[in-house]
């Protein structure tokens, strides 16, 4: 059986592999003036693997970058999407995009894309990919809403979850919750009962300022595993450095890294504006001669280094 | 503790302009603009930040102020906006917050709408440059400097500098400061197109402005803040034109803590 794995490239964007086939999530490959991931773009636009499917939560700038994302080789590319995505996407060259609201589903090569609810400050949906056994959440930005209880029921076991974290709270606006907070993601891991669960969406930054005056987030991902150990003692838990990949060994029936820990060390690379593209500074894409994730080779030749995974925890 | 260095910078349609910086401490980077008072004129809060939090506090003497030279091709306030946004981008710093008082704050509001991705917030104070109906800024270049000093403060007498007592090297650099004001900012310390192209702005906006400044009054002040969408507007008491000289403890804590403020208890 095809191995089901996940990269996350940063924030939302991660690549999953499932069922021979390859996803791209919530693409985001540039910065703006109060938008920062907080992390490294640990896969350059040009280094992505060849993709059978994107997949697009809602239309914030911070998770639907289509204006960087453009620049990707093929924008045959099928995107599967909310449906508030659909007009940006075609304006952005993208031909082959398919809007699906909660419950709808679609097929790509043997892969079953099926869109689930969801609830942010935007209309936005998140979605499930499934291939036999073997299912993967993407759970955008979501906040907990009770109809996420139904997605077992409906969709079957989940193998793999990717939950926000950060609680992200709105200050000018009542200071309004629009991101589930490490405590829901661990209440929504123990209904889906994945074998693995990897946070993200919790080192994004507004900048100094924004953060005081905007945004408050609580960007350590180690609070939701300490959330799950009550509440979902079920999976392993994965922090989530970007350039990590995890796999899921179905027969062995728990997550399991790809590699040894190396940690990333962040210092100097966080929060750099991306360079203009003629001026791609060495050490900002893939460097080569840097041993390649097991997904990438698979799937093309050019691809990122992965640094390594920093933290999995058996809980 | 700081140390000041000259640098030639090439700015895209004006060549290389040689431009004196001072930087204090190091840490989290802010990027510090004086106002017509000079680069003196926030040499103080510079160092009070520096000492009191782990920042990195830049502070460059705009050409012509200070008896440094200024190129003939470097004549506005945008054109001040791009040398310190190449400025960023040439010291690869990140997370950047502007802070600018008076026509410092100006050229922190050009820099906001040049869109760099390194710059993350922006802090006004008591600054000029928008056109606001019925709340003029004051006429800088009509006024004597006993009324200038009586505007910029809510205590003058505290600051308050007869200039004819200065000796003449000072006072050749007073001249040149003055020459250098009516070059970038001009007599009106305005520009009409400014408050519209404002709020194109996304970028966290703190507004802080002093009770008593009598160069750019409350309401002035208040227009600012509503040209900038999501702006926080902050005032500051028993303060004039300059806060960062007459009651630095509180700008210091309204960007620091700036989380913490109850921003519904400030009027627009």
């Amino acid at each position: 059986m095809p191995k089901t794995a996940v990269t996350r490239v940063t924030h939302s964007c991660h690549l999953i592999e499932i069922g021979g086939r390859t996803f791209l999530t919530d693409p985001w490959f540039s910065t703006r003036p109060g938008y920062y991931q907080g992390e490294p773009i640990a896969v350059g636009i040009s280094d992505l693997p060849r993709l059978d499917g994107v997949l697009i939560s809602h239309d914030h700038y911070d998770h639907c970058d289509l204006a960087a994302f453009a620049a990707f080789r093929d924008r045959s590319v099928p995107l599967f999407v909310a449906e508030t995505v659909v007009d940006p996407a075609r304006r952005h060259g993208f031909h082959n995009v398919t809007a699906l609201q909660p419950w709808e589903e679609a097929e790509v090569g043997g892969v079953t894309i099926t869109a689930t609810p969801a609830k942010h400050g935007v209309y936005e949906v998140t979605f499930v990919l499934r291939s036999g056994p073997e299912a993967v959440y993407f759970a955008g930005d979501t906040m907990l809403i009770p109809e996420l209880g139904e997605i077992p029921q409906r969709l079957g076991h989940i193998s793999l979850a990717l939950l926000p974290t950060n609680g992200l709270h709105i200050r000018p606006a009542n200071n309004m919750q629009v991101v589930m907070n490490a405590q829901e993601a661990a209440e929504l891991t123990a209904i889906l009962k994945p074998e693995l669960a990897i946070p993200h969406h919790y080192a994004f930054t507004k900048g100094f300022l924004g953060d005081r005056l905007i945004t408050s987030s609580d960007k350590n991902p180690l609070h939701y595993q300490d959330a799950s150990r009550d509440l979902a003692p079920k999976p392993a838990f994965a922090s989530s450095s970007p350039a990590s990949e995890w796999s899921y060994d179905h027969d062995r029936q728990r997550g399991v890294p790809d590699r040894e820990p190396a940690p990333w060390k962040p210092a100097g690379r966080h929060l750099r504006p991306e360079p203009p593209p003629d001026d791609r500074r060495p050490g900002r894409q893939a460097r080569p001669g840097r041993r390649l994730p097991r997904t990438h080779r698979r799937t093309g030749p050019r691809c990122a280094p992965r640094t390594g995974l920093r933290h999995l925890h058996r809980v | 503790m700081s140390t000041t260095a000259t640098r030639t910078v090439p700015v895209d349609g004006i060549g290389p302009v040689e431009v004196t910086i001072t930087e204090y401490g190091s840490g989290q980077p802010f990027l510090l603009l004086h106002g017509g008072a000079g680069p003196a004129s926030v040499a103080g809060f510079a160092e009070l930040f520096a000492a009191a939090r782990d920042v990195r506090v830049v502070v460059p003497t705009h050409p012509g102020f200070g008896g440094t030279p200024r190129p003939e091709a470097l004549g506005s306030i945008s054109g001040l906006a791009a040398l310190y946004n190449t400025l960023l981008d040439r010291q690869d710093l990140a997370d950047v917050t502007v802070i600018g008082n008076s026509i410092g704050g100006w050229i922190t509001a050009e820099i906001a709408l040049l869109q760099s991705p390194r710059v993350s917030g922006i802090v006004l104070i008591d600054a000029v440059g928008i056109e606001v109906p019925g709340h003029p800024v004051a006429d800088f270049f009509a006024l004597t400097m006993d009324q200038v000093f009586a505007r910029s403060f809510h205590n003058p007498e505290k600051f308050r500098v007869d200039p004819a007592t200065l000796p003449p090297a000072a006072q050749a650099v007073a001249a040149s400061n003055r020459a250098a004001i009516a070059a970038y900012a001009g007599a009106s310390m305005t520009d009409p197109s400014l408050a519209g192209r404002l709020a194109t702005l996304e970028i966290p906006t703190l507004v802080l402005w002093g009770d008593s400044d009598q160069i750019v009054d409350a309401d002035y002040g208040r227009a600012y803040a509503a040209a900038i969408p999501m702006a926080r507007f902050q005032l500051l008491a028993a303060t004039g034109h300059s806060p960062q000289l007459e009651t630095p403890d509180l700008v210091l804590h309204a960007i620091w803590d700036s989380a913490d403020t109850d921003f519904s208890t400030f009027s627009r």
